[in-house]
């Protein structure tokens, strides 16, 4: 009865359990497969792992409010836009630029104070029945209008269309930004609405021959994990890799940061390092069908099959789309981009 | 003093800012969307008050006064739809007409493949919000104006007799009049949790003026336009009841003070008897069987999900939160009642109506006032006393996801027990203190037995609210720590409602569970 009591007092009162060895994470992404991740970390290292996950903005806010007392080590999120909001916020500190991540990172993916653990790719889907893109089709060409009530997206209070907006005023101007979003607009098949994968369902169904989508979503229907339905509608999509011409198609990053706070850097900086072996790059790619950070570790088979070769936007440097992001908003909804 | 203060942090919190930077959210805000969040919000409170009212008074007036085919069902199952939390709702809605989803599972079952998408009607976005949070919420309109037409049924319907008056013109010239307190109790509580729905709107991304507040405050730290923002909230309900309070001009209510006749009810025979059956049990489908099904149509169709949860964990978690805030909650409204009694204070009595507001504020916005005003305190004494900090013992403890469900369901759990105490007339401590007995005797010797089944049911009440809870757990939880609610939002998160499915199903057992246990009191009482 008395080792109840206390365990229970100590549930109530500690919040988290105090190991020798431990690393705390706050984290945006919510799969499972990271928990297995992380399981084989401390398996490999002795070293335990403790998440909490949540909504993005409730993290960041309960990790500022908790200043001095955060118990948290790392912040990982999926999208760089978000690292770099936190970052110029002065919620991070350098540590992130490891010897050993500099040398499997490339510069582009990482900043002082996060690096990049996986790539996404937000790519065009077309209806393969109904259009054909020319080779060198761009996220530009969208507000064409020939393609009037043909394109579907998310809404604009998505991150990962903050971050592809970003990328665009930082290479095309704010002004043209404005006039694109403005034809984009009015070629929506749609108001904007529903997730990634809705809008390749949306083209799958007929509703619109485009669709803006990262490219995990198609291997997550294709895998078989949502049921034979939405595979068989994966399968009348096809993704597309734009800008082949120019600058490459738009990337962006799932990442983590070191909190200024950590009272474990040293783990935080391990476990980082760990996220970037092959090892768990192969976990990464097989289970959340990212692309892996690292050179030498090959994509899942279901997105390898849309090509390897395709030009990534390299130029473009993801660290600039967290102090773009509100600039992009702005433009969005301005432009009646609900 | 103390208890009443504490439930009031959120609202304190929101009307002084602590830190009043002003950002340009506002000003674009206006530019571009304000119209459409206001309209949003509007259309999604005119909408779910409009289906609560018909779903809730026709059932409630089917099962109290006619007898048809499974009304004694009926009677007790409409209010299973408690257990369904909005946000389960939509993930149940959403799985079901999606492109691809399983309707066309179905025809393409039925009737072999073909493009059915086209002609699945889509429920989301507005539409799929206003259906998932009425279903949610009509159970409250239920269960009082039912407990309102028990009182005072029979005479009225026999006045309309003597009137020579059809059924129609009496159920619409004396029922429903003589109900509305009551129907607009329940619409009030229905309003409350209509406009500070979070998690419905933002799985369906609709943006209302909760998400404009929320992000005001979040996202731009910009305290000033979140204040502005709460405050045309409030002022959407406070004009409905207005207009309400208006329309009833100088009409009085009264209870019978007491007994009343037990009710023959009416036969209803034929096509009657069958369109009361029809609504009744499509009402019961729609708002408990449909999303039950899904959910279980997924745990089935997807058993490697259903291998990936720690169930042990999962109820411990949930039962504790259970288990200690009920305990607090119903501990501190006993004594804030007890003293409102003994002490007859005013001021106490202010106090309590104020602090009985926690429950007008979003959840989630409720969470980060927590979090701001936890930390703001700990800061102000450590800076002027030299303390150690105490943000860890409140943030991300379970003490702190305790605090927080007490500051939210104060109002729920005071009132729940300030209608027992209402109930015990005062001249019963009287006599107790005539006998001789002390103020603790007759508290402990009267007033807790005759309490037993309020205390009961606030328990029971208490419980389904915090097994259902979503935003204040997901910001203030501990590490590695996780409820069927947040496993099952963790899920839907990363686009595999098929996962969820199993989270949400437990969820809504638990919910039952509790539901079915206090049904007898939740029937009864009122």
């Amino acid at each position: 009865m008395k080792k109840l009591v206390l365990s229970i007092l100590g549930l109530l009162f500690i919040s988290t359990s105090v190991m020798a060895q431990e690393v705390n994470i706050f984290s945006a992404r919510h799969y499972d497969s990271d928990v297995q991740l992380y399981k084989k970390f401390t398996a490999k290292t002795g070293i335990k792992v403790n998440i909490v996950s949540g909504k993005d903005k409730a993290l960041q806010k309960r990790i500022k409010e908790e200043g001095k007392d955060c118990k948290g080590d790392l912040y990982i999120t999926a999208d760089a836009g978000r690292l770099g909001a936190f970052q110029s916020q002065g919620m991070f500190q350098k540590g992130a630029s490891s010897a050993g991540i500099k040398k499997v990172v490339p510069a582009n993916f990482r900043s002082a104070y996060w690096t990049g653990i996986a790539k996404r790719a937000r790519v065009i889907y077309y209806n393969p029945k109904t259009v054909n893109p020319s080779w060198n089709m761009t996220y530009e060409d969208l507000a064409d209008p020939k393609y009037k009530g043909r394109v579907v997206i998310r809404q604009s209070n998505n991150v990962y269309n903050q971050s592809l907006v970003a990328s665009l005023i930082k290479n095309n101007g704010a002004k043209n930004t404005e006039t694109w979003a403005k034809g984009l607009v009015s070629n929506f098949a749609r108001k904007a609405k529903g997730n990634d994968r809705a809008q390749i369902l949306a083209v799958a169904a007929g509703e619109a021959d485009w669709a803006v989508a990262n490219t995990y979503y198609i291997a997550l229907m294709l895998s078989g994990k949502k049921g034979p339905e939405q595979q068989a509608a994966a399968k009348k999509v096809k993704p597309f890799f734009p800008n082949q011409d120019g600058r490459g198609t738009h990337m962006n990053i799932s990442g983590g940061g070191i909190l200024k706070h950590a009272p474990n850097k040293a783990n935080a900086i391990k476990l980082l390092e760990f996220l970037l072996t092959p090892e768990a790059q192969k976990h990464i790619v097989n289970n959340t069908f990212e692309y892996s950070m690292i050179d030498g570790v090959e994509p899942n088979k279901l997105i390898s099959q849309f090509g390897l070769g395709f030009k990534q936007d390299l130029k473009t440097k993801v660290s600039s789309y967290g102090k773009l992001q509100a600039k992009a908003l702005k433009i969005m909804t301005e432009a009646g981009w609900n | 003093m103390i208890v009443p203060l504490l439930v009031a942090i959120p609202i304190i919190t929101i009307f002084f800012s602590f830190f009043d930077t002003r950002s340009e959210y506002l000003t674009l805000l206006k530019n571009t969307f304000l119209l459409e969040y206001i309209s949003n919000s509007f259309f999604i409170l005119v909408g779910v008050l409009f289906l609560t009212f018909i779903f809730g008074v026709t059932s409630a007036y089917f099962v109290s006064f006619y007898n048809f085919t499974g009304v004694n069902f009926f009677k007790w199952a409409l209010i299973l739809s408690f257990a369904v939390p909005g946000y389960i709702y939509a993930y149940s809605l959403t799985a079901f007409f999606e492109n691809y989803g399983t309707a066309f599972s179905i025809l393409t079952f039925l009737f072999g493949d073909s493009e059915y998408n086209q002609y699945i009607p889509k429920f989301d976005g507005l539409i799929g919000s206003i259906f998932s949070i009425s279903f949610s919420l009509f159970g409250y309109v239920y269960v009082l104006t039912r407990a309102s037409f028990l009182y005072q049924s029979h005479n009225l319907i026999e006045v309309g007799k003597n009137l020579g008056f059809s059924t129609k013109r009496s159920f619409f010239k004396i029922i429903l009049p003589s109900a509305r307190p009551a129907i607009v109790a329940g619409l009030s509580l229905v309003a409350m949790e209509a406009v500070s729905d979070f998690g419905t709107v933002s799985f369906f991304s609709i943006s209302t003026l909760t998400t404009a507040i929320y992000n005001s405050w979040i996202s731009f730290d910009d305290l000033s336009t979140a204040n502005q923002l709460s405050f045309m909230l409030l002022f959407f309900i406070l004009i409905l009841f207005i207009i309400e309070n208006y329309s009833r001009k100088s009409a009085k209510y009264h209870q019978p003070s007491r007994g009343f006749k037990s009710i023959p009810k009416i036969e209803l025979k034929g096509k009657k008897s069958a369109l009361a059956f029809t609504f009744c049990s499509m009402l019961f489908f729609c708002s408990f069987l449909f999303p039950v099904f899904q959910m279980s149509y997924w745990t089935i169709k997807f058993p490697k999900y259903f291998q990936d949860i720690d169930l042990w964990s999962l109820n411990f978690n949930t039962l504790l939160l259970v288990f200690l805030s009920s305990v607090c909650l119903i501990v501190f409204s006993f004594l804030s009642n007890y003293g409102n009694r003994v002490s007859k204070s005013k001021l106490l009595n202010y106090l309590s109506a104020f602090s009985i507001s926690g429950y007008a504020i979003p959840g989630v916005i409720l969470a980060v006032a927590f979090i701001t005003f936890i930390s703001w305190l700990s800061d102000t004494f450590t800076s002027a006393f030299g303390f150690a900090s105490f943000k860890p013992l409140f943030i991300g403890s379970v003490i702190g996801l305790v605090l927080a469900y007490f500051v939210r369901f104060f109002s729920l759990s005071f009132n729940g027990i300030r209608s027992g105490y209402l109930k015990i007339n005062q001249s019963i401590d009287d006599s107790a203190y005539l006998l001789g007995y002390s103020k603790f005797k007759t508290f402990t010797r009267i007033h807790v037995p005759y309490l037993k089944s309020s205390v009961f049911l606030v328990g029971v009440l208490i419980a389904i609210e915090i097994i259902k809870e979503l935003p204040i757990t997901l910001i203030l939880r501990p590490f590695n720590f996780e409820t069927f609610a947040t496993k099952a939002y963790s899920y839907a998160a990363q686009d595999l409602l098929e996962a969820a499915a199993f989270p949400s199903l437990c969820l809504i057992m638990w919910a039952s569970l509790f539901i079915l246990f206090a049904s007898r009191y939740i029937l009864s009482d009122k």
